[in-house]
């Protein structure tokens, strides 16, 4: 007899199996099915999953308050984490910076409104997943063919690499002003989304990774340490005010926050999470709340930090022409200056958590996308050596990642315009073939885009479309506009 | 985290089982292969703008990077 926790990954789990597949039926009658058997018959990643499902079906069919709630809180996990994981290092310097450049004002319900925008192109990724059970990547690549899938896959992955250089800045910046050297910051880092990925099956991979997620959240307490003017926040709302008027470097701001809301890797994680999760069109609306409770989430740290270097960094009356004269460095040297070293603690600890929590969904990203396109299996319930094709893409741009940003004098800058430029390029093309995906009413059937949905969609991905053109052209054209 | 009997109580047959696996859409996903579309109409179209961007994204990046370098 072996025991099953022993044989998977992190499966807590224990019970009895025999060899030739009975199970403890001991307790059950001869009328009854032997669970045991049953989940034992089923591949490993799947019989993790049905032991999920068979948790969450439990909950559903009991009608009790606790019971409903706990369904609740079993069926969060994607959407949280991809929004989430969206205000990654990057993303949280791009606040930072226009919250210095703009002060409190037009980026402040800009934010508000990419709440919709977020969940209206997250939303059908979920549809997607519950209708076909498959990730976006194999779904282009079977829909429409080698070209559009190799396509998809190297624009990804390549921008996935590049993303992940980015989020060991973050991570090494962050841990820097803990006095940790950068050589032991970029192994802590790798260290820890490595245990992440590697240590758990699905279930508690998803749930490890909403207690780092909730860390994120550390920029929200940080506002009232800065004091801001309430009335100046309120009024923003009321007035969309740009303080310099429209200029280039507000273009150029405002573009570069539209392309920290919406990544392409955001639909490739989101579509293959909720498959690796489990989830069937019978639970959409309650993906759908997870998704725009992370699109809220998602809103209020980027607004927190908006307000937070909006009130400390911004200077009234300083016209400023180039967002790099405001890098990180200077913004926490100022926060510092301003409110002290604790809240500037805060603040890195912030960064960190951003590039960790960012690291694990892009890792996960590739290895699903590479996996879905490659044939390969694709589960983080699978146990490393089973799942080895699976897992490797994924940690092999991580360390990848990990070893660029140890590199003396690498251009780092010039790495970041190619990771977004990258972004500009890929996003029509992710962009249509979710579109057509969900449109598609041969594997859709009733849970295709209705009209409502297809206009609102529409708008938002040409709005997208040619806001990610422009700003691909403005990273490498920086005159143009 | 242990599955406990109140998880599955719901299965007390085969054609439980059946049910719980069918729903759950869990052995579905080899069974259904997916069809290549059919690309017609607008959604050509939509394909060739596609394409057009991305060759004058292309081109532009080069020159830009170029410029950069």
């Amino acid at each position: 007899m072996r025991w099953y926790a022993q044989t998977d990954k992190n499966v807590l789990m224990r019970i009895p199996i025999m060899e030739n597949g009975a199970g403890a039926s001991a307790a059950h009658n001869s009328q009854q099915v032997d669970i045991n058997k049953k989940l034992a018959e089923l591949p490993v990643d799947i019989r993790l999953r049905a032991i999920d499902r068979l948790r969450v079906t439990s909950l559903r069919n009991n009608k009790t308050h606790l019971a409903k709630f706990l369904l609740i809180l079993a069926l969060i996990g994607p959407g949280i984490l991809v929004m989430v994981a969206d205000n990654d290092a990057g993303g949280v310097i791009t606040y930072a910076q226009t919250g210095s450049i703009f002060g409190i004002g037009f980026f402040i319900p800009f934010m508000i409104l990419m709440i919709p925008v977020a969940y209206v192109v997250q939303e059908m990724t979920i549809r997607l997943a519950a209708v076909t059970r498959r990730g976006h990547a194999e779904m282009i690549w079977k829909r429409y063919g080698r070209f559009w899938g190799s396509f998809s896959l190297a624009d990804l992955v390549i921008a996935n690499s590049l993303t992940l250089v980015t989020e060991f800045i973050g991570i090494t910046f962050g841990l820097g002003i803990f006095g940790v050297k950068p050589v032991y910051a970029v192994l802590i880092g790798f260290a820890f989304v490595l245990f992440i990925t590697m240590s758990f099956r699905y279930h508690n991979w998803e749930r490890a990774s909403l207690v780092v997620a909730f860390f994120n959240l550390v920029f929200i307490p940080l506002v009232f340490f800065a004091k801001p003017d309430w009335g100046l926040v309120a009024s923003a709302f009321g007035t969309w005010k740009v303080p310099f008027g429209i200029t280039p470097l507000f273009i150029y701001v405002l573009l570069a926050n539209l392309g920290t809301t919406i990544a392409p890797w955001m639909l490739f994680f989101q579509q293959s999470s909720e498959v690796d999760k489990g989830t069937v069109p019978e639970d959409i609306k309650a993906a759908r709340r997870d998704t725009i409770v992370g699109a809220c989430i998602m809103a209020a740290v980027a607004i927190s930090i908006l307000i937070i270097t909006g009130t400390l960094v911004f200077q009234p009356g300083v016209s400023v022409t180039s967002a790099s004269s405001y890098n990180i460095q200077f913004i926490l040297s100022m926060i510092t200056h301003r409110i002290g070293m604790l809240p500037t603690k805060l603040f890195a600890l912030g960064l960190i958590d951003a590039g960790l929590i960012a690291a694990i969904a892009i890792t996960a990203s590739t290895s699903w996308a590479v996996g879905e396109a490659m044939g390969w299996p694709k589960s983080i319930n699978l146990p490393f050596l089973q799942g080895r094709k699976f897992y490797l893409p994924g940690l092999a741009s991580m360390a990848v990642a990990a070893v660029i940003v140890l590199i003396p004098h690498v251009p780092l800058g010039f790495l970041n315009l190619t990771v977004q430029v990258i972004a500009s390029i890929f996003m029509p093309a992710a962009m249509l073939f979710l579109l057509l995906l969900v449109n598609d009413r041969e594997i859709m059937g009733k849970y295709a885009n209705g009209k409502a949905n297809n206009a609102a969609a529409i708008v938002i991905m040409c709005m997208l479309i040619a806001m990610s053109g422009l700003y691909g052209v403005s990273l490498v054209f920086p005159g143009l506009i | 985290m242990e599955l406990k009997q109140d998880d599955y109580k719901f299965i007390k047959t085969e054609e439980d089982w059946n049910r719980f696996v069918k729903r759950e859409k869990l052995l579905e996903y080899a069974a259904k292969p997916v069809k290549r579309a059919k690309i017609k109409g607008w959604v050509k179209f939509a394909f060739v703008v596609i394409r057009i961007y991305i060759i004058i994204m292309v081109v532009l990046v080069f020159l830009g990077f170029l410029h950069v370098l």
